[in-house]
């Protein structure tokens, strides 16, 4: 990176907890959010329970008829720009023009599936304007509007849609602007809220689990669909100085890159996964040993965690085992869009506070990183740097580095 | 933001055909078919459509990677593989690439969503297909890429935002060049959409927009002062929810450019057609006139819209402003000049 980049803000609503400090205190106690799913019919699936955020309230009405996705960013969306002291007195941003950067993958789409239905079944009693308001609104830009307006600000956005590595990606763009002079502060993260599409693909596919959610076990049967918002803020070093904000850590190495090995499917090896955290190490001027904590991705489906493991091995050779390990997905579940976002402030909170997430509902390790795995209550004070890795549909890859603020 | 990007390379596929000449010259004009709503099967509309007959197109149905691929991904491979014409196969593994879409992968979206309404089941063939950057991943597999690879999201300002991002990679160094590409695909239940927004021409009239698809593309790098055709600024962030916030935004668009700049009128048959009339009124225009209407393809028509304006270069200004008008988020500018 060529400008030292710090994070001073954090905010994130979880089926843990509509706050980051309430979801990262469930995390550390070990509560997993899995619930029976009432959002929408799930009669003719496999599965039948998720991880469902409750909603925090909203000031107005207005912001109340807003979109499920909107309703889980804009909270996370404020909490980051109030922990960086970036809220005036209203609740409004105070820097007017804020670059944007944000993931999801599927934005309002329970808005697109109530359009679809009642074209297809031609049964609607909604006016074309109602409609129209439908499927004008479960488009992505429009939530990053809703964030925008509910919280005053406006400027450049970018929306990326990488699959399940997006947040990664958002976050990574975000640092890019900073890093080459482009911005000097940008609020960027995702957001993803549960919807039958989604929930049906995975089903339908077999890869969601039927009992509980176990990363990195040898009999894992599939992941837990979950849903959340998380953000950060991002500053140029010069910038937070500037303002006398106090950074939480810095943001020191993003690497990314597509494994065109197939649609859905690692390369066997996980050669573009150990490829993208070698890259991060890279920018970040670290050996993969100086790392105390890697948020894995962790679906817990059959293929992603016996490959991830493979990686884990091949780029921390003799520091597996000492480098923790653990994917929170057991606990929050896979949230897509947001996934990279909210296990970037996992790896964060581990490194500021030393407790580390552990590896919820593991009975027989796979063996290959069972020593790496994180036990329950376990803690590493001092921790310099961590790490979170995503992998997504279509190959995308991305690994994100976050350095203790008195290093480099 | 400054991007100054060299363009060397191009590439589109529309209803005119494959190809850029088919883009800019083509005879005969193509012409709408008639294609029903879903939710009215008695009422159709005009539509623009890509022949996926076209050698061009059925060239790449050989390829395994797009068996299950709907068209979204054929436009996209055609579309890049022009741009990237004798590009060798080493730089084709440093090049990055970036595609921007509004409604993506709406066709089997659609038909994934229609069999779980309708027949409580759904296809796990189609569900990975309906994925937003799925098509990209199609294209960085068939063509040897192997550098970085986003999937943007947003209305036509994507387009805008693609080539920003392309611009700060190239600066970071992480790849030599890059691909920048905007593509949709058309499906009947966007006719259902658009009508609802009343954004749609009928028969016989010239009021609202025909639904399009297609793709179109750059290849491009960081630009040196030898460079002949260059995008040198990119703006946006002018976001909009009503007509009235909109009218405001198209007025800080052109606040900060020279008034001198001519500008190429690119708000084609909807409703920001007046309002940018009104905005660009005492600003000399790019003659655009007898160009046929390829209709309304949102990321796509962005990509076009810059190809058409790129050529402008040689007849009529060595530098100009294209604005580009998102429908639904945002609008954007960007500066074009030939430095020769």
């Amino acid at each position: 990176m060529t400008r030292s980049i710090v994070v001073t803000g954090l905010g994130a609503v979880t089926p843990l907890g509509g706050d980051f400090s309430t979801s990262w205190n469930a995390l550390i106690a070990g509560r997993d959010a899995a619930t029976p799913l009432d959002l929408f019919d799930t009669t003719k699936c496999r599965c039948h329970h998720a991880a469902v955020a409750s909603l925090p309230p909203l000031p107005d009405k207005a912001t109340r008829r807003l979109p499920r996705a909107s309703r889980l960013a804009i909270p996370a969306a404020r909490e980051a720009l109030a922990s960086a002291g970036l809220l005036d007195a209203e609740g409004r941003s105070t820097l007017r023009e804020l670059p944007f950067s944000v993931s999801t993958t599927a934005g309002a789409m329970a808005l697109g599936e109530d359009f679809v239905r009642h074209v297809v079944t031609k049964h609607s009693s909604k006016s074309p304007r109602h409609l129209f308001s439908e499927v004008s609104r479960y488009l992505p830009q429009q939530q990053v509007l809703d964030v925008q307006q509910a919280l005053g600000f406006a400027g450049h956005s970018v929306i990326i849609a990488n699959a399940c590595a997006s947040g990664a990606n958002a976050i990574g763009h975000a640092a890019d602007l900073i890093a080459i002079g482009a911005a000097d502060c940008v609020l960027t993260g995702g957001f993803e809220a549960l919807t039958e599409l989604v929930f049906v693909g995975f089903d339908c596919l077999q890869a969601t689990a039927i009992d509980r959610c176990r990363p990195f076990d040898l009999n894992r049967s599939g992941l837990l669909l979950g849903e959340a918002a998380a953000f950060l803020v991002l500053e140029s070093a010069e910038h937070a100085q500037r303002r006398g904000v106090t950074p939480l850590c810095h943001l020191t190495g993003y690497g990314h890159t597509t494994d065109f090995f197939h649609l859905t499917q690692p390369q066997p090896e996980g050669i573009a996964l150990v490829e993208v955290m070698r890259a991060a190490a890279t920018q970040a001027g670290i050996t993969p040993a100086q790392i105390g904590y890697i948020n894995a991705h962790g679906t817990a489906t059959a293929i992603n965690d016996g490959i991830e493991a493979k990686a884990f091995g091949a780029f921390l050779g003799e520091a597996l085992g000492s480098t923790r390990i653990s994917s929170t997905k057991a606990a929050i579940g896979h949230t897509l869009g947001a996934a990279g976002a909210i296990e970037a402030l996992f790896a964060i909170e581990a490194m500021r506070s030393g407790h580390l997430p552990p590896q919820l509902n593991l009975q027989t390790p796979i063996p290959e990183i069972a020593t790496a795995l994180v036990g329950k209550n376990e803690s590493a004070s001092g921790m310099q740097h961590v790490m979170s890795v995503n992998l997504g549909f279509g190959g995308s890859n991305a690994a994100l580095i976050f350095s203790r603020s008195s290093s480099p | 933001m400054k991007i100054d990007l060299a363009v060397i390379g191009q590439g589109a596929v529309s209803p005119a055909g494959t190809g850029l000449n088919a883009l800019l010259h083509h005879e005969p004009v193509p012409v709408p078919v008639s294609v029903a709503a879903l939710g009215q099967p008695g009422q159709s509309w005009p539509v623009l459509r890509v022949d996926l007959n076209d050698p061009a197109l059925a060239r790449w149905q050989s390829e395994s990677r797009l068996r299950r691929a709907s068209s979204i991904s054929f436009f996209l491979v055609e579309a890049a593989e022009q741009a990237l014409a004798g590009v060798s196969p080493a730089d084709r593994a440093k090049t990055g690439i970036i595609v921007a879409f509004s409604a993506g992968c709406v066709s089997y979206s659609r038909r994934f969503f229609e069999g779980i309404v309708t027949q409580g089941t759904a296809s796990p063939a189609l569900f990975p297909e309906t994925v937003f950057n799925s098509p990209v991943s199609h294209v960085v597999s068939v063509l040897g890429l192997n550098g970085a690879a986003y999937a943007l999201v947003g209305d036509e300002t994507a387009w805008v935002a693609a080539l920003q991002i392309a611009s700060v990679w190239l600066r970071q160094e992480r790849v030599s060049q890059v691909l920048v590409l905007g593509a949709e695909e058309f499906d009947p239940i966007v006719l259902d959409a658009y009508r609802s927004a009343r954004w749609l021409r009928r028969h016989n009239s010239a009021h609202g927009f025909l639904a399009s698809e297609g793709a179109g593309g750059i290849l491009v790098r960081r630009a040196t002062p030898k460079d002949a055709r260059k995008i040198t600024i990119a703006r946006d962030g002018f976001i909009y929810r009503t007509r009235k916030e909109a009218s405001a935004a198209a007025q800080r668009l052109f606040c900060e450019t020279d008034p001198a700049l001519p500008c190429v009128r690119s708000a084609e048959h909807n409703w920001l057609r007046s309002l940018e009339q009104k905005v660009t009124a005492n600003r000399p225009a790019i003659p655009t006139d007898n160009r046929p209407y390829l209709g309304e393809a949102f990321t796509a028509s962005a990509a076009w819209q810059t190809l058409r304006a790129l050529t402008c270069l040689d007849h009529h200004s060595p530098s100009l402003l294209l604005p580009i008008w998102g429908l639904n988020y945002q609008l954007g500018l960007l500066e074009i000049e030939n430095a020769k």
